[in-house]
Formats: C-alpha cells, structure tokens, sequence
C-alpha cells in the first residue's frame, strides 16, 4: 500500500538548493586551499593553484546567485515570528528531543531561519570582499584589507551554518534528505516536525 | 648564516639612475616608456617590470627646498608580510640569508601578497597574472657578486654587506650627519617587521613619509588576525562542530516522527 505523500519543497526548490550546495562545496573546498597552506591539497585535487585562482571566484559568484533565487524565493516565509522567538529560547530542550514546551514549527522552524539569515548575510559578506580579492589590482589597498579579513570571517559563519545543517538533515531527522531529494514527506512526519505547516496543508 | 643587506645612504644619492638602468638589464625586463610628470621620476611607482624606482620628493622642510631621492623597492623584512598572506607553498620562500624572493612558478596570482605588503612593493603582471618584485639579486648574491643596482651606484650611496656590517656603517653615518648639524639624521630598518634587509640613512628620519617611506611599518593588522586568531577561530567552529555532532548523534541520537496521522 502507497503510503500518503504530502509535497514538501517542489522541483524548482529542490534544484535550486542542490545547485548551491555544490556551488557552496567547490567555493568551500577551494576556499580552503586559499585559507591556508596547510590546506592546499584541496587546490592539488582540484587541479592546482592557478585552477582553483581562476574558478574559485567564479564558483562564489554562482552560488550568491543561487543564494540570492533562494532568498527570493524564501525570504517572506522566513520571517521570525513570536513563536519562534520562544522555539529559539527553548532550543537546548529542541536538541535533546524534549519538545514539551517548544513551540510547533510552520513550514520551516526557527532553526533552519536562522540557518536562513546566517547563509543570507554571510553571502553578502562574502560577495562583496570576494569581488575587492577578485580584483586586487583595480581595488585601493584599504578595501582589499578589510575584505582579505572579512572573506575568511564570513565564510567560517557559513561554515558554521552548514555544519549544522548537513548533520541535522542527514542524521538528526531521518525523512529530511529525501524531503529536499525528492520532495516528499509523510503526513506523519510533517504532524511532527512542522506542525502549524501541516495543519495548513491540511486544510487547502 | 649570515643576514645579508643593502645599505642606502639616502644623503649620497645623485638621482643618476643607474641602479634603475642595471636593475633592468640584469633582470632581463622589457623596456617601458617613463612617464613625464614634472618631475625626474621615471614613473609613478614600481612596476612588475619594474622592480627599483628612484623617488624624487621636491618639498619645503624647516623653511629650506628640499629635494630628497630614495630609492624604492623590496625591503627583505625579516617577518614578512607577503609571506604570511601568501597562500601558495614556495611561491614566496625567504633565504637563509634573509633574501625574500618570489618563485613564479609557484605564484597562483592572487594578489595577497601585495595586501599583505607594509611597504605596498609587489606588482601583479598583466599578462603572465603572477607577481614580481627585487630579489636583491638572489642569482648574483647566490655566487658571490653583490646585487646590480650596487655595482651600478658611482657614489657610495649604495653598499653591500652582511647585515649586522652594514647596520654599524649605517650608524656610523648618522652619527656622523648629526655630528655636521643635522639633528635628525637617523636609520630607518623597519623594526615593526623584524627589522628590514635593506637599510636606509636618511637625513630626517624622524619624518620617512618625505622619502616614501612608512612612518612605523608593519604586517597589516587584519592580516595578522586572518592568519592567527580568524584561524583558530575556524578550526574551533568546523572541528568543534563535528566533534559536538558526534556526541550528540551517540548521546541523544536521531529526532524520530513521533505523530502518527
């Protein structure tokens, strides 16, 4: 017997996301290279110093743009509202799976707007110091020493995020990969992890 | 080993540009048109083709014209800046004889080092996208010659040496200058990054800015914190947050569905 499927995130989110993770992967692992010496293998594997020069800039400027069809896309739906004000508050309950108290989750909880916002700011961060490092040779010397501290710094907060996020999605809550994969969850995974979502989709 | 140095007594220096002449012949660099601005420069700044440039500050310093040359390129720090800002191994190496010098080959191009450069020296080519700079004559210097633009200088302005030599002569000069009247005759050698291998006597050295040259020079503070504390910072986050998803994956495990609809 089929068991009930309630769409969770369409095609064009799904795609939209799994494109920027790569993107987010080859700046990242690129980046890495240029963060330090002691991690220029990851320049070696991608097909050396020069390579990784050339591309890793274009790899950021694709994944802000991707970035920016996600904002686009999710931004009013991130709003943070009262109870997720509460829901953050009572997080360290969230994490140890004792909900009593923690509020129900529309389509997305607390957490992952936060995740949102941290990935929102640290792209624009790293947009614009990427740009200033692109082109050192056009840039006054004062910009280009902001952004080569400013680049690094945002991109640990992105890290950060997405260390967060990948555990999360691929172990915490079993159901969350193959809702971004292939877009489907059960009714009773949605009744327990977004509650206010569900009741919501349940009524249309 | 010894540190070598260069030795530039700013006070001995006729602006006749043979150092620039030699530098660029024993460096093999392209011929580049000069640029006329009303002044004897050559051109503006140092160029990746161009590696040592005579500046010529005409200014009024205690009511007198002033016309005071310096000659302007690498400064061979003994921390330094380009280095630690340089992400690709052995495109910057740093003898043991204190000559830092740029391997191309190994040059990505990014450009970090002319950020990370207190004495803004590094120049990225246009066309090979790599950056070059004085390498105190590594080549020479590696068999026993002293660099080109010293062997070029027809006054003594410019002198080779071990460090610890030329820094007594330095010294000894300024000494001398303060001993003839001028008051602020001093050394300028870069304590800020560890002291500089190529060593400069100017006449007032309580003002560097007048030749060109950084009042109090060092490796730029938010490069440091990229490279030290943003580091550690780093590490912290992304080990930090694997270690922590570990105990907590093996403490309090998976968020299972708990409603069934």
């Amino acid at each position: 017997m089929n068991k009930p499927r309630i769409e969770r995130f369409t095609f064009p989110e799904r795609m939209t996301h799994w494109l920027t993770a790569i993107s987010f992967v080859y700046a990242g692992l690129s980046g890495t290279a240029l963060w330090s010496r002691k991690m220029w293998w990851t320049a070696s594997v991608l097909g050396g110093g020069e390579t990784i020069r050339a591309w890793h800039p274009i790899g950021g400027v694709v994944f802000a743009l991707l970035l920016a069809l996600m904002f686009r896309r999710w931004a009013t739906q991130m709003k943070i509202d009262a109870d997720d004000r509460r829901w953050l508050a009572v997080s360290h309950k969230y994490a140890i799976h004792d909900e009593a108290g923690v509020p129900e989750s529309g389509r997305f909880n607390a957490g992952q707007k936060m995740l949102f916002w941290v990935q929102s700011v640290s792209a624009i961060v790293l947009f614009a110091s990427g740009i200033v490092l692109w082109f050192p040779e056009l840039m006054p010397r004062g910009l280009r020493l902001i952004a080569i501290l400013t680049h690094p710094l945002a991109a640990v907060a992105s890290l950060g995020g997405i260390v967060v996020h990948v555990y999360m999605t691929t172990l915490v809550v079993p159901g969350a990969l193959n809702a971004m994969l292939r877009g489907w969850v059960t009714p009773g995974w949605a009744a327990s992890h977004h509650a206010k979502w569900f009741r919501a989709v349940q009524r249309k | 080993m010894q540190k070598v140095a260069k030795l530039i007594d700013t006070t001995l220096c006729i602006g006749c540009k043979a150092c620039e002449v030699a530098c660029q012949q024993w460096n093999d660099q392209e011929f580049t048109m000069g640029v006329f601005n009303n002044t004897y420069q050559t051109m503006p700044s140092l160029a990746h083709n161009f590696w040592n440039l005579i500046q010529f500050n005409e200014l009024e310093i205690n009511g007198a014209q002033s016309w005071l040359m310096a000659k302007y390129q690498c400064m061979h720090c003994a921390d330094a800046g380009c280095i630690k800002a340089c992400p690709a191994p052995g495109a910057i190496v740093q003898n043991a004889n204190g000559i830092v010098d740029f391997n191309q080959d190994n040059c990505i191009g990014c450009g970090y080092c002319i950020t990370g450069c207190p004495f803004d020296v590094p120049r990225l080519s246009p066309t090979t996208k790599k950056v070059y700079k004085c390498s105190l004559c590594s080549d020479r210097v590696a068999v026993g010659l002293e660099p080109s633009c010293i062997k070029a200088c027809p006054t003594s302005c410019l002198s080779f040496g071990t460090r610890d030599a030329l820094h007594h002569n330095a010294s000894k000069r300024a000494e001398e200058l303060r001993a003839d009247g001028h008051a602020q005759a001093g050394v300028y050698d870069g304590p800020g990054v560890g002291g500089t291998n190529v060593i400069y006597v100017l006449k007032h050295a309580d003002r560097p800015q007048d030749y060109g040259l950084p009042k109090d020079p060092h490796i730029p503070w938010t490069v440091s914190l990229w490279k030290g504390p943003v580091k550690w910072l780093g590490n912290a986050v992304f080990f930090g947050g694997l270690l922590t998803a570990l105990v907590h994956y093996i403490k309090v495990g998976p968020k299972e569905a708990h409603r069934d609809e």
